[in-house]
């Protein structure tokens, strides 16, 4: 069952338009990471999900409702906007006592979700005395309160320490885990979503540029990563690095990633051996494997640059 | 789930951002003083007629009081509500079980209604029990006064709104509705008259009797020896005429706040 139905929407700022003819399923239990560089139209598309801003044309439904200015639908899903902010004057507890008084859950509920995201000992702090990083746990609390059967969230981690990314996105797994939340999330910090999306969704220019789960969008669109364990990495490196067709090269101490795009992959296992030679390097072996999220991400930034 | 515990909540949550102490303890206590003051001072003068008496009482001791109010609703509405859009603070109370506009309705009862209570509870009380004859007496007389002079104070708070909602910025419409009250209360008064007294023609102070209909009604009471010499001397069928398109202008700034607001605004 698709959860979020988005079809062929458009949204302009004037002259500028943000999104067009994009469109979108979240499935039921998925974890689905809407990726794209950045102003592509991530946070129009979210905003147009959660009922903030009405699409110019197109369709919209959420849980089959349409999300615009429908307070039904707010008790379904949680919301963690980017960058939120909340009236700074109240301390921590009591904002979310008052929000449980508004979703009508008990008022215990507030401790629990902040001893979920770590924030047990800022009960007595004023919102505004809190840090970036407090303050985004604060807004992932916030959404959790009712309960959602659906979390959309746009740039969760934006500011996050790694310590505390890391953190969240154990938090995602273990909700989509045992209470089988379904998460829409929207951000340009691919590698970590790479760890917890089942499904993805590249938006690029205002449009999905391509969507579904990560070994099909790899196949569908070519993108390998093929690893080399060799001696002498360094030098190999150095000259996969100038194949025309080669997307990404990582060198380690044990061997080089290569990324590759299209139909080339066979030809990087003919290129390799005379490479590995003039590099004086010894291959002790070639894998290849499905293309990482990051692959697919510079794919379509490659894209839209016309590239 | 109703949508009144919601409503309520967040309500009591702009309240407590909008009115935190002292600020609300502090405008009691000038209104107070005020209304004791100035009621004592304005009963000094004489007028022919008991209306008369009564209207300038009421005008004379509520002024500073407007005042007072209207720079509390310049901060929770230019300020505040210009500050929490700016923010983000609005996107957070979107994603609450309630429609835009019951959102802005109880942002709007905390920054407008809540010092407009106060003042009148305190003015009508103050002016009660030093003068209860007249304030009993003159029931009609009262209630076109607090009117006349309540009209253009809810006019600048519609206008405040709009300039929040448009100027997205805190500090930004917080200056431009100082200088939107100028103009609307010094300038386009002092032009007015100019006007008037240059032509010798009434039709200017008419035009700004609907943004200030206490204007027609001290000139209907005050007759020949008002402050425009007998220029404009209304009936009190134009009164009522200036006070319903002043209320009239109101209605229409609030509803077209309330339409950006649920539809124009871009968050």
């Amino acid at each position: 069952m698709s959860l979020i139905l988005v079809d062929d929407i458009a949204k302009s700022y004037g002259k500028v338009v943000a999104v067009d003819g994009l469109s979108l399923r979240v499935e039921e239990g998925s974890i689905m990471g809407l990726i794209g560089p950045n102003d592509v139209g991530k946070t129009t598309t979210i905003k147009i999900i959660v009922g903030l801003l009405k699409p110019d044309r197109g369709f919209v439904r959420v849980f089959n409702e349409e999300p615009w200015d429908n307070p039904a639908l707010k008790s379904k899903i949680g919301i963690i906007h980017e960058r939120a902010r909340f009236p700074s004057h109240h301390k921590v507890l009591d904002y979310l006592q008052r929000v449980c008084r508004i979703f009508g859950k008990p008022e215990s509920r507030a401790r629990e979700v902040l001893a979920l995201t770590k924030l047990e000992y800022a009960y007595d702090r004023t919102i505004k005395t809190l840090s970036a990083v407090m303050l985004q746990k604060f807004a992932i609390a916030h959404a959790w309160i009712n309960q959602p059967v659906l979390i959309i969230a746009d740039e969760p981690t934006s500011n996050l320490d790694p310590a505390a990314r890391n953190d969240l996105l154990d938090l995602i797994l273990k909700l989509h885990q045992d209470e089988n939340v379904t998460f829409l999330i929207s951000s340009d910090i691919v590698p970590e979503l790479d760890r917890v999306c089942d499904t993805v969704a590249i938006i690029n220019q205002g449009k999905i540029w391509a969507s579904g789960g990560l070994t099909e969008l790899s196949e569908r669109l070519g993108a390998r990563t093929t690893r080399i364990s060799a001696d002498n990495p360094e030098a190999l490196g150095e000259l996969i690095r100038k194949l025309e067709y080669v997307s990404r090269v990582e060198v380690d101490s044990r061997g080089v990633s290569v990324g590759v795009i299209g139909e080339e992959d066979g030809k990087l296992y003919e290129d390799v051996p005379k490479l590995a030679k003039k590099a004086k390097a010894r291959i002790v072996g070639i894998q290849s494997g499905t293309a990482s999220l990051e692959e697919l991400f510079r794919l379509a930034v490659k894209s839209g640059q016309g590239g | 789930m109703g949508k009144g515990r919601p409503f309520l909540e967040v309500f009591t949550c702009a309240l407590n951002e909008d009115h935190r102490f002292p600020i609300l303890e502090l405008l009691v206590l000038l209104c107070a003083l005020c209304t004791v003051f100035l009621a004592g001072l304005a009963a000094v003068y004489g007028f022919t007629t008991v209306e008369a008496f009564t209207h300038n009482l009421l005008s004379s001791s509520t002024w500073p009081l407007i005042i007072l109010v209207g720079i509390s609703i310049l901060k929770n509405i230019a300020y505040g509500l210009g500050n929490d859009v700016e923010q983000g603070i609005i996107q957070t109370l979107f994603s609450y079980p309630l429609k835009k506009g019951y959102i802005l309705t109880a942002k709007l009862l905390s920054a407008l209604v809540i010092p407009l209570l106060l003042f009148l509870g305190i003015s009508i009380f103050g002016l009660f029990l030093f003068f209860p004859d007249i304030i009993l007496a003159n029931p009609c007389t009262v209630f076109l006064t607090y009117a006349a002079q309540l009209s253009p104070v809810l006019l600048a708070a519609g206008l405040l709104l709009l300039l929040a909602l448009r100027l997205k910025r805190g500090v930004l419409a917080l200056i431009a509705g100082l200088v939107l009250c100028f103009m609307l209360f010094v300038i386009f008064d002092s032009v007015a008259n100019s006007i008037a007294y240059g032509t010798g023609s009434d039709w200017s102070l008419k035009i700004y009797a609907v943004i200030t209909p206490n204007l027609a009604l001290q000139e209907y009471y005050l007759g020949t020896q008002g402050f425009s010499s007998g220029i404009w001397v209304p009936s009190f069928s134009e009164v009522l005429l200036c006070l319903l398109a002043g209320y009239l202008l109101v209605a229409v700034v609030f509803i077209v706040g309330y339409v950006y607001f649920k539809r124009g605004l871009r968050i």
